[in-house]
């Protein structure tokens, strides 16, 4: 948990999306045990009632899991499930405002066919 | 710790003409950090001073689970008002350390070694006079007095106020530890809103004498945006909508927009649609209309 806290979205979203990454890139090992809220409040100064609500959705997304009085950890399986999560956000997240401003600069199908088909080759 | 609720209801406070609240209601539930933010001079220290039975209300009543606050030894054991120390009042002529210790005797609940901890943390010297002291200083002398009476309810004004970016940092650090192992409710006053914004569970609002806002700070932030764009699209994109701090430029315009429940922007409209910090929500509901 090095990043840093943009405004760009919701504290807590990003909070979320910190651990996932961490969790991606093996800084965050699955059965791990993970910053628990407070921990999180105080390294980033913010309310712990943010970061639980980080927390709480990756709970619910079944990435981390709670052991009773010990604190929560990185399910079995967790990466796995943030790329599948991933994906399903892809085309909103990228593909969409991709094309938006394809249009915007009259960019044609298939010249962004072929721009990405370029990319995927190196 | 006790669930308190500290309620003022119909508060209105005069100062000769100077009307400063007018009929003015707000509920503090404890377990909270709640951020007062309002412009200069628009009443803050007076609604805390009010709010903790050190000034009178002109009218209207302040109780603590339902029992007034004013000159209730009882009620007022659980809360401390931990002043700004201006320069130059009798008070600034004491040394720190005479004046934690009339602190000491005044808060029941004082925890000696929190404040002799504190003293040493932000490297304090007591033994000198706080007419030496630098307005950073004098913030954290306050600051330690909040910390350390332990009062299920404290309020804190302008606390970060002449601190240095290392000493703020290290104030809301200790303020989230001290609220993680205390679950204590903490009322800050501050002009340096974008830094505390994360730390702050709800936002209170000051303006034109009464509360125009409290809720929750994520939640504010994240229904309010920035649209931009032409100004037909702009128009069109927030129409119906509560619409702020109008900047227009050219054929340009910007604004910020508060969403209530079910209203949406229309984004097929050629716009930008941003998010905004609360820094930016403030200065777009408090903007003096005159002149714009």
């Amino acid at each position: 948990m090095n990043e840093l806290l943009n405004q760009e979205k919701s504290i807590y979203l990003q909070i979320c999306e910190m651990i996932e990454t961490d969790i991606l890139r093996g800084i965050l090992l699955e059965e791990e045990r993970v910053p628990s809220t407070n921990e999180l409040a105080k390294q980033y100064t913010i309310n712990p009632a943010t970061a639980a609500k980080g927390i709480n959705i990756l709970v619910d997304m079944g990435i981390l899991y709670k052991k009773r009085g010990i604190g929560m950890f990185v399910a079995s399986g967790a990466k796995d499930a943030i790329k599948t999560a991933r994906k399903k956000t892809f085309k909103e997240k990228y593909a969409v405002p991709l094309v938006r401003e394809a249009r915007g600069l009259g960019i044609s199908r298939q010249e962004i066919v072929s721009m990405i088909e370029s990319i995927m080759e190196v | 710790m006790e669930k308190l609720v500290l309620e003022c209801r119909n508060i209105c406070k005069s100062y000769k003409d100077n009307e400063v609240l007018k009929n003015l209601n707000l509920v503090l539930e404890s377990g909270k950090i709640y951020g007062l933010i309002g412009r200069n001079g628009v009443g803050k220290t007076t609604l805390l001073s009010v709010m903790t039975a050190q000034n009178p209300a002109t009218s209207g009543e302040v109780t603590i689970n339902g029992e007034p606050v004013w000159e209730n030894e009882k009620e007022l054991k659980n809360i401390c008002f931990s002043r700004e120390i201006v320069g130059g009042t009798p008070i600034a002529q004491m040394k720190a350390g005479e004046y934690l210790k009339a602190a000491s005797y005044y808060y029941p609940y004082w925890d000696k070694e929190l404040a002799e901890r504190l003293v040493k943390e932000f490297d304090l010297n007591t033994k000198k006079s706080m007419m030496k002291y630098s307005k950073g200083m004098l913030s954290v002398v306050t600051i330690i007095v909040a910390l350390a009476s332990k009062a299920p309810f404290t309020i804190l004004d302008e606390p970060v106020a002449g601190l240095d970016m290392f000493a703020r940092q290290k104030f809301y650090r200790l303020l989230l530890d001290e609220y993680d192992k205390t679950g204590r409710t903490f009322v800050i006053s501050t002009h340096i809103i974008e830094e505390a914004s994360d730390v702050l569970e709800e936002v209170i609002v000051l303006h034109d004498k009464k509360i125009i806002l409290k809720e929750n700070t994520q939640d504010l932030v994240e229904r309010c945006f920035h649209v931009s764009g032409l100004e037909t699209e702009v128009e069109h994109a927030v129409k119906g909508l509560h619409v702020y701090g109008r900047e227009k430029t050219g054929r340009g315009i910007g604004v910020t927009v508060m969403l209530s429940d079910g209203e949406k922007i229309d984004d097929s409209c050629d716009v930008s649609i941003q998010p905004v910090n609360l820094s930016k929500i403030f200065l777009a509901l408090c903007e003096k209309e005159e002149g714009l």
